[in-house]
């Protein structure tokens, strides 16, 4: 609320800055320049997605469409079998990412509050799972899953992708649990709380930043997940929206309308969620690579 | 630091909070890499009951013999070498161009960050039409400023595919050297740069003397992570080039997928897995130090 206050004074005080300083006028002019050379391709998906093929044959893929054409959306959409993936990816976030921050706000307790002997290696061992390549896990997870009868089927996801999210989120969890005064803990040990209570009770319920930021992290990453649901799903019923975009690529390889429509179709979630929630993503992967 | 003291009770309960990761852990990332440890010592098909024990020859004809996994190891350590320079170079210029109070340096830094939020294969489904041929816009472009000669199939020639897939990288990748490095320098102290200014430091003896060894800890981030995430690329290759044309854009992580699960050679596609997996890990040894210490 400030900060719109002391808006146009401070705007005032960079403009008479911007005046007497031309190299940091030349260096903002270049960044403008930059970002708008970032935001091509968004541009470029957008005028694709919303034209008719042949108007984007004869007139190019950077002149205004002739006519607008959503319809290409709802094209999109229904032949690409869209509702499908999206409702496995929704799926699979509602499922994989709760029950992944729980295990690791749950390992991430004792590592942070409490002294035995393994602290320190259990910490490390979890920390190395950041450097592991998902392929040395492939083909004995389908071997597991085929013996476990899930192969081919959305549960079949959700044990590698919440192994693949645990160290991350431990080491973020860890970190936030620390900043939490040890005096609240030992004041509920005090009054006869149980370990689990402290955890349940005082220490989740002050972690909402941090659990946020994982939950929004981990949402997009599972949305995102090319390699492991390529291995592991094969029946068009089970696909994740990026090995559906795949498949529908397959399909209309050609078809660059709908294509691209299918395209914005599966990023415009993501990008809502990056517009509107950007300031807890962008804090939490700072918090991974980077300690206060 | 300031631990709580440990009291009798406590000895049992922090192995109890660890169980879950620790037994997820060992089951579903433990074990399956174990377990594919064995198979690249045979040579398993991936569908037939048996297999022969062929110890470490998958290994050896990985490194020695086999043509494409070489040059898979070659185009793993291009982009390695191109990701050590480019997308963190840039990111450590934006972070510092946008460090200083200018005019909507927030949207700047959420739009060099954005591509970084998007499903890899909507990039390269992005990319592979603006690279397309025929209607692609950088084509279009080219032919537009009179340098048609230029365009061709960016993505189906050998000199440009893996050059063309790299530049879609570093669209993606700067964004996140960026965050690290702004979050870096709002760590260094203000101080600092006044104490130099007084002895009469100006602009780029500030950067080298302060700036960049202050940000050290962010170069270790930066630098490990890059050449981690060189040896895991798999999505951009699969959606852009397919490996192609011919083989020549075949990183490990692709030629993994591909032996594994296409070729059905599970034993040798299991060896190149761990091949990786032994890079990424040695790699990993500063970075996770770093990320460990108190």
């Amino acid at each position: 609320m400030t900060e719109s206050l002391l808006l146009p004074k401070r705007n005032a005080t960079v403009a008479t800055r911007l005046r007497r300083s031309w190299p940091t006028l030349l260096i903002w002019i270049g960044l403008i320049f930059l970002a708008a050379l970032w935001l091509i391709p968004f541009i470029i998906i957008l005028l694709t997605s919303l034209r008719s093929m042949n108007d984007l044959i004869s007139n190019g893929v950077f002149a205004w469409p002739q006519r607008f054409l959503p319809e290409n959306f709802a094209k999109a959409w229904s032949i690409g079998n869209f509702s499908v993936y999206f409702r496995n990816s929704l799926i699979l976030i509602l499922t994989k990412v709760p029950l992944g921050i729980l295990i690791a706000a749950l390992a991430a307790y004792p590592l942070a509050k409490m002294r035995f002997r393994f602290n320190n290696a259990i910490f490390v061992i979890f920390l190395i799972g950041l450097a592991i390549p998902v392929q040395v896990t492939l083909m004995p997870l389908l071997v597991m899953m085929k013996q476990l009868g899930i192969a081919g089927t959305l549960p079949a996801l959700i044990p590698p992708y919440v192994v693949f999210g645990l160290p991350f989120q431990i080491f973020v969890m860890r970190g936030f649990f620390r900043t939490l005064p040890n005096e609240l803990i030992e004041a509920a040990r005090l009054d006869g709380c149980s370990e689990f209570t402290v955890f349940w009770r005082i220490m989740l319920p002050l972690s909402g930043p941090a659990l946020v930021t994982l939950f929004i992290i981990d949402a997009l990453g599972t949305w995102n997940e090319l390699l492991i649901a390529l291995v592991l799903i094969n029946s068009e019923a089970w696909l994740t929206v990026p090995v559906g975009l795949l498949r529908f690529q397959g399909q209309w390889a050609s078809r660059y309308t709908e294509l691209m429509a299918g395209v914005v179709i599966s990023i415009a979630p993501i990008l809502f969620i990056y517009i509107f929630l950007q300031r807890y993503l962008v804090s939490g992967l700072t918090a991974g690579a980077l300690k206060e | 630091m300031t631990h709580t003291r440990p009291r009798r009770r406590i000895r049992l309960t922090p192995y109890l909070f660890l169980l879950p990761a620790l037994l997820w852990y060992l089951i579903f990332l433990g074990y399956p890499m174990f377990y594919s440890f064995i198979i690249s010592l045979t040579d398993w098909d991936g569908l037939s009951r048996g297999s022969n024990w062929v110890g470490l020859s998958n290994y050896t004809s990985a490194i020695f013999q086999d043509q494409v996994t070489i040059l898979a190891l070659r185009n793993n350590l291009i982009w390695t070498a191109g990701t050590l320079v480019i997308p963190t170079t840039l990111g450590l210029l934006f972070a510092v161009a946008l460090d200083q109070k200018l005019p909507a340096r927030t949207l700047l830094r959420s739009i060099f960050y954005s591509p970084a939020v998007l499903p890899l294969v909507a990039v390269g489904l992005i990319w592979a039409w603006m690279y397309n041929p025929q209607f692609g816009f950088i084509n279009e472009v080219l032919k537009a400023v009179g340098l048609g000669r230029f365009a061709r199939g960016w993505l189906s020639m050998f000199e440009t595919a893996l050059p063309a897939t790299f530049l879609t990288a570093i669209w993606t990748g700067v964004g996140f050297s960026m965050t690290v490095y702004l979050a870096a320098l709002q760590g260094i102290p203000r101080e600092q740069y006044e104490a130099a200014r007084m002895d009469g430091a100006t602009g780029p003896r500030l950067f080298w003397n302060i700036t960049l060894p202050w940000l050290r800890e962010a170069h270790v981030i930066v630098l490990s992570l890059a050449v981690i995430n060189s040896f895991k690329v798999f999505d951009l290759i699969y959606t852009m080039t397919y490996g192609g044309p011919g083989r020549s854009t075949q990183v490990m992580g692709t030629w993994m997928y591909f032996n594994a699960f296409q070729y059905y050679h599970a034993g040798y596609g299991s060896a190149i897995a761990w091949i990786i997996a032994i890079i990424t890990l040695v790699v990993a040894i500063p970075y996770v130090r770093r990320m460990s210490r108190d």
